[in-house]
């Protein structure tokens, strides 16, 4: 019954403004989401005409700790528990997909966290998409101002650029490129007025099912620099002990958690199939072992999207860590990198 | 939760713990829960050696305790009672007095690995 019942949830990020709602009112008008609930934290301009929708109060509970990742939505407990409650009725057709908007500030680790460490949640929910929304118009400038939005970028599963239609010719083109360097590893859509193929945009990607292939584009394997924000993809030159990889990225998380804005990748521990990893700051989404690959390619590939890190530090650190994981990492250039990630 | 510590170990599973909760959970009802138990011991022990590995730079070291917490304990006899590796590496810092930060410099020296990628350039 685990895993295969859990309800999946779908994170929609962006900045103020930058078209979450129209996105977000254009996909719900699908006949395939008429068994989706919507969460959100404030009804806008743009009306939702949705018969399960709920607004949610953002009312944070910072644990013991202070660190703002590992805080718990209590709103977002309450109001996944009540459509639990009458899912689990019969109140309501069948759940499909519950869609939570978040404000344009939040930052969707809380989110994660909320699901993943609940006592009820995690046995019921799992969040298999973060979409996150970046106007062409002003995206830009977010990216250079604000810290936040950056890390919604690089928390993001997939990227939708909105108001392509309005922008000035020539800057979509620079502004995808631009996203591509902070995260190579989310699939990037143009979508003018809210227009987006829903089926695509809602498929499934990596944080629990992997099962569609994100397309990385050429010379992603580099690594960027941009800003403050590094991303570097690496392999390993054999299995290495997943053991000894869960010692040194949670030391990591612990000593540096906030600067590690994504982890997102495919390891060989020397099974059958790979371990899928995929985190957002602290919050690791429960790591699934694979019966086998997805792909031809079977080397692990994991991509880490940081902030003030150098990725040269984290190359040096794990070749450091080489005796305990049992095998060196090599980072993918251009020329080595496999098409199909994740 | 427990009401002493106020630790919720009961509903959550580290994620480096998952592994063995999620194989155990998909397996067969026939499954033989012995054998889940050689397995979650076996891994336990595996990853007592290997933190170890880390921590005795740190002057710490850790023990399994009855199959259901670990001990890290420092030289002078300070002890601390962990869950998992979440809530090791707090309690480490606590007894080392800093940080264990696995991108320090000094720490790839001791673990015996010779800066390569810093050198040279890789972007």
């Amino acid at each position: 019954m685990e895993g295969k019942t859990r309800r999946p949830v779908t994170v929609v990020t962006g900045f103020l403004g930058s078209g979450k709602t129209t996105l977000l009112a254009r996909v719900l008008s699908a006949p395939s989401m008429a068994n989706t609930a919507v969460l959100v934290n404030e009804f806008g301009e743009v009306g939702l005409d949705h018969h399960l929708l709920r607004r949610v109060d953002e009312r944070t509970v910072l644990l013991g700790s202070g660190c703002v990742c590992c805080t718990t939505r209590e709103d977002l407990v309450g109001a996944l528990m009540e459509l639990l409650d009458m899912d689990q009725r019969g109140e309501i057709p069948r759940l499909d997909r519950v869609v939570i908007e978040t404000t344009g500030l939040a930052d969707p680790a809380p989110i994660l966290h909320t699901i993943y460490a609940d006592p009820v949640l995690q046995h019921h929910f799992s969040v298999d998409l973060v979409l996150t929304t970046v106007d062409a118009v002003n995206g830009a400038l977010h990216l250079d101002l604000n810290p936040e939005s950056v890390k919604q970028v690089a928390a993001a599963d997939k990227v939708v650029v909105t108001k392509t239609d309005i922008a000035e010719p020539g800057i979509v083109p620079g502004l995808m490129s631009r996203l591509g360097k902070i995260n190579p590893s989310a699939w990037t859509f143009e979508a003018a007025f809210g227009e987006v193929d829903v089926h695509e945009l809602f498929r499934p990607d990596g944080a629990g099912t992997h099962a569609a292939p994100a397309a990385f584009t050429a010379g992603s394997g580099d690594p960027h620099d941009v800003g403050d924000t590094h991303s570097v993809s690496v392999t390993f030159d054999g299995a290495i002990d997943w053991t000894a990889f869960g010692i040194w990225f949670s030391m990591l998380l612990n000593a540096r958690g906030e600067d590690v804005l994504r982890v997102k990748g495919l390891l060989d521990v020397g099974e059958a199939g790979p371990v899928v990893i995929n985190g957002v700051q602290h919050i690791i989404h429960p790591p699934e072992h694979l019966g086998e690959w997805p792909d031809e390619d079977r080397q692990s590939r994991i991509i880490f999207i940081t902030r003030y890190i150098h990725p040269e530090e984290l190359l040096d650190s794990l070749l450091a860590f080489r005796g305990l994981l049992g095998a060196r990492p090599v980072p993918l250039h251009a020329a080595e990198q496999r098409v199909p990630f994740l | 939760m427990c009401v002493l510590c106020g630790q919720d170990f009961v509903a959550r599973v580290h994620w480096t713990d998952r592994h063995v909760e999620d194989r155990a959970r998909a397996a067969e009802p026939g499954f033989d829960p012995v054998a889940f138990q050689g397995d979650r011991r076996r891994d336990r022990a595996h990853r007592v050696v290997l933190t170890n590995e880390v921590l005795r730079h740190y002057g710490l070291r850790v023990d399994d305790w009855s199959g259901s917490k670990y001990v890290l304990r420092d030289r002078k006899g300070r002890s601390e009672i962990i869950q998992d590796l979440g809530s090791l590496w707090p309690a480490a810092a606590k007894l080392a007095d800093r940080t264990l930060d696995p991108l320090d410099p000094v720490l790839w020296e001791r673990l015996g690995g010779e800066p390569a990628f810093a050198a040279a350039d890789s972007g």
